[in-house]
């Protein structure tokens, strides 16, 4: 496993690096968000470790040309300040998880472990429909190229009506599917999360056949390429 | 603006409204003092109007019936013939004064040397009265020989008489020839007048006055325009002064932006100095913390202990800082639905392993009167708690209630809750309720300081789901 520890602070980037090394890691390190960017641009690495406060460019700025670049590695990151706003935006920018300094070293590693193993997960085609595309191995979908960010019922909700593309479900259907045995079964809420999915890929996209249930319609100038 | 009152509104009576319109007009207010000022002058102008209108009135009207009582008088003078002491007025012929106490009267007699009257010969409408001819009016009469002079005098109804009289020698006798009528009508047609005058004064001065106070009203809208849009920044319904305002306010309206473009700037650069501050002890904190690794042995533990105590240290006092430099920004509003949604897609895959799911409601107009980043973090800990505790459910509820203008938040979850009695342990700084679990203890402290600064309040239920329910009051805001 090869991984990328972007950090400023030599101290701790010595002995992050040799925690890593000892947990079976190969660690590259770079010292600024520069060198940060160029290394994981061009490296494959299976994991980044990325502080959010690094000198040259900062964190946020190399995780959104990375992401842009179309960069899906995994990345962690850390931020000193421990603000939620900080954290959002790294979330916005594309972060897997994040850890607040100061953090124990065995924390550290716990995440990194669950990092790289959800990104190894089993392959599954990949579902497109028009500009929608939704990949399930990495539970990611994205309208016309844009990331989308879709809490996980919304996602079921996305995936089941891409599944079943051009059919009716009804909202029963999308009730069963939606949700466990004992969760809130009120068929109201699918409207609310309807709502919110509209909002999120375009109002167009999903159908409402009066009676029936709804209907994801796809595009004629749909182009199928994966 | 004043706030809306407590009590339920009583119904309003005239009374009320006049006592009302009264208070506004006496209070320290500009408009109050713009018609108090018209107010005065006006009435002066108008009660000086009244008096000169009905001066002239009487003068002129009296005058002229003064004109009629004169002719009178020298009609009798040219008429009556005296021959021998005999006064013979049988050529002076008039209807009205033919009548019992009609109100007209003559009289012509000798005045003796005493300046008494004698044998005088009078009207039929004098009946057995006469009209008395004070001597004070006979010496300006004497003065005036054959010509009217004016006096007041009773008649024998006790009516107030204009009375004539016309001094002449005859074969060098005296004689006087008088004349009289009732003034009575005369003063009344002036005192109705004065009173009509009055009244229509009265009238326009009123009018005027309201239309001096809709005139002041609606010219100095754009200062209530301005009063309203300060409200409204205070409310956190807006964040500048947008309207456009005439010339004489819009420097103070520029003032005023800049002013708060200031201390929004202020706010940004205390927050920038709070964080290079965290950033730069918490990396120094980081190493030691990793220095200490898991090695046992007295100094390791202690520097884990320390390390730990010195960042809760750190983080409570960043956080005053950051409250502090809160306080002084107003007009901040920040939408519920895209911080719930932000913060429930990124917890969600921050605990993907778990298969955590956040269900959140939230009403789409509905917002918090405060910055974006108290309510990420207010939000964030609670639920970040929530994912750390539960089984696999977290709610988070946010509703409004409008007659407090509160925004209520509740965040269930299906874990295995807590008791009652250590509610209060739990809100203690740094207080971690169990050690086994992962994360960066219950950070509860945090969302309470935050909550208390914007005046709220943190509680603790069972939740519905199971689990521990925090909720949180916070002021509100709903568009619509």
């Amino acid at each position: 496993m090869r991984i990328l520890l972007a950090e400023d602070d030599p101290d701790l980037s010595r002995q992050l690096k040799a925690s890593l090394s000892d947990a079976g890691y190969v660690v590259d390190h770079a010292p600024d968000g520069e060198e940060a960017h160029f290394l994981g641009d061009t490296e494959p690495y299976d994991c980044i470790i990325l502080d959010l406060g690094l000198p040259k460019i900062d964190g946020v700025s190399v995780l959104e040309r990375w992401r842009r670049e179309g960069k899906m590695t995994p990345v962690l990151i850390l931020t000193a300040r421990g603000a939620w706003s900080d954290k959002v935006s790294g979330f916005d920018a594309g972060a897997d998880d994040y850890l607040t300094k100061p953090f124990h070293t065995e924390e550290l590693l716990a995440r990194l472990r669950a990092l790289v193993r959800r990104a190894a997960g089993h392959a599954q085609p990949l579902l497109v429909c028009g500009g929608l595309r939704l990949d399930p191995r990495a539970a990611r979908a994205s309208v016309n190229g844009e990331p989308l960010r879709l809490t996980s019922l919304e996602y079921r909700l996305l995936h089941y009506l891409m599944m079943h593309q051009n059919r009716v479900i009804s909202r029963t259907e999308l009730v069963e599917h939606l949700y466990d045995q004992d969760f809130d079964r009120d068929s109201n809420t699918i409207e609310v999360f309807m709502g919110r999915l509209r909002k999120k890929i375009g109002n167009d996209r999903i159908e409402t056949v009066r009676g029936l249930g709804y209907r994801l319609k796809p595009l004629h100038d749909e182009v199928g390429e994966l | 603006m004043s706030e809306a009152p407590a009590d339920p509104p009583k119904p309003r009576g005239p009374a009320d409204n006049i006592r009302r319109i009264w208070q506004r007009l006496t209070a320290n207010s500009l408009v109050g003092r713009l018609i108090r000022l018209a107010a005065v002058w006006f009435i002066f102008a108008l009660f000086v109007t009244g008096i000169g209108l009905t001066a002239y009135f009487s003068r002129v009207t009296m005058h002229r019936f003064e004109a009629g009582v004169g002719q009178f008088a020298d009609n009798l003078f040219s008429v009556t013939n005296i021959e021998d002491g005999a006064v013979d007025t049988s050529r002076f012929v008039d209807a009205r004064s033919g009548i019992f106490h009609s109100g007209l009267y003559w009289q012509v007699a000798q005045v003796d040397a005493k300046g008494d009257i004698v044998n005088p010969v009078k009207s039929r409408s004098l009946w057995n009265a006469r009209l008395l001819l004070p001597s004070t009016v006979l010496v300006q009469a004497k003065e005036k020989v054959a010509t009217a002079v004016f006096y007041d005098g009773l008649g024998p109804k006790q009516e107030p008489l204009r009375v004539a009289v016309i001094y002449s020698m005859v074969d060098s006798n005296a004689y006087v020839f008088m004349a009289a009528e009732d003034a009575s009508p005369v003063n009344r047609d002036i005192r109705t007048f004065a009173l009509l005058t009055g009244a229509a004064l009265l009238l326009l001065a009123l009018g005027s006055l309201g239309a001096i106070y809709f005139q002041v009203r609606i010219g100095l809208r754009p200062l209530f325009d301005l009063t309203d849009e300060i409200a409204s920044l205070q409310k956190g319904q807006q964040l500048r002064l947008a309207k456009t305002y005439p010339a004489e306010i819009t420097p103070v309206a520029h003032q005023l932006n800049a002013f708060l473009d200031y201390a929004q700037e202020v706010v940004e650069r205390q927050r920038m100095h709070v964080g290079n501050l965290a950033h730069a002890l918490k990396t120094p904190l980081s190493v030691l913390l990793t220095s200490a690794g898991d090695d046992a042995g007295p100094l390791p533990e202690a520097v884990r202990k320390q390390t730990e105590t010195m960042r809760a240290q750190v983080d409570h006092h960043l956080r005053r800082a950051r409250a502090a430099a809160r306080s002084t920004a107003m007009g901040e509003r920040t939408p519920v639905e895209p911080v719930f949604d932000e913060l429930a897609v990124m917890l969600e895959q921050v605990f993907q392993d778990k298969g955590v799911i956040i269900d959140w409601r939230a009403p789409d107009n509905l917002a918090f009167r405060g910055e974006k980043q108290d309510l990420q973090e207010i939000a964030g800990n609670l639920l970040e708690n929530a994912c750390i505790w539960c089984r696999r459910k977290v709610l988070i509820l946010a509703e409004f209630e409008a007659e407090t203008q509160t925004l209520i938040m509740a965040i269930e979850d299906d874990g295995p809750g807590l008791d009652a009695a250590r509610f209060d342990e739990v809100l203690k700084r740094g207080a971690r309720l169990d050690e086994s679990v992962p994360g960066s203890g219950l950070g509860l402290s945090i969302v309470d300081e935050l909550v208390r600064a914007y005046g709220g309040r943190l509680q603790f239920e069972k939740a519905n789901l199971g689990g521990l329910c925090v909720k949180v009051n916070l002021p509100g805001n709903m568009d619509g």
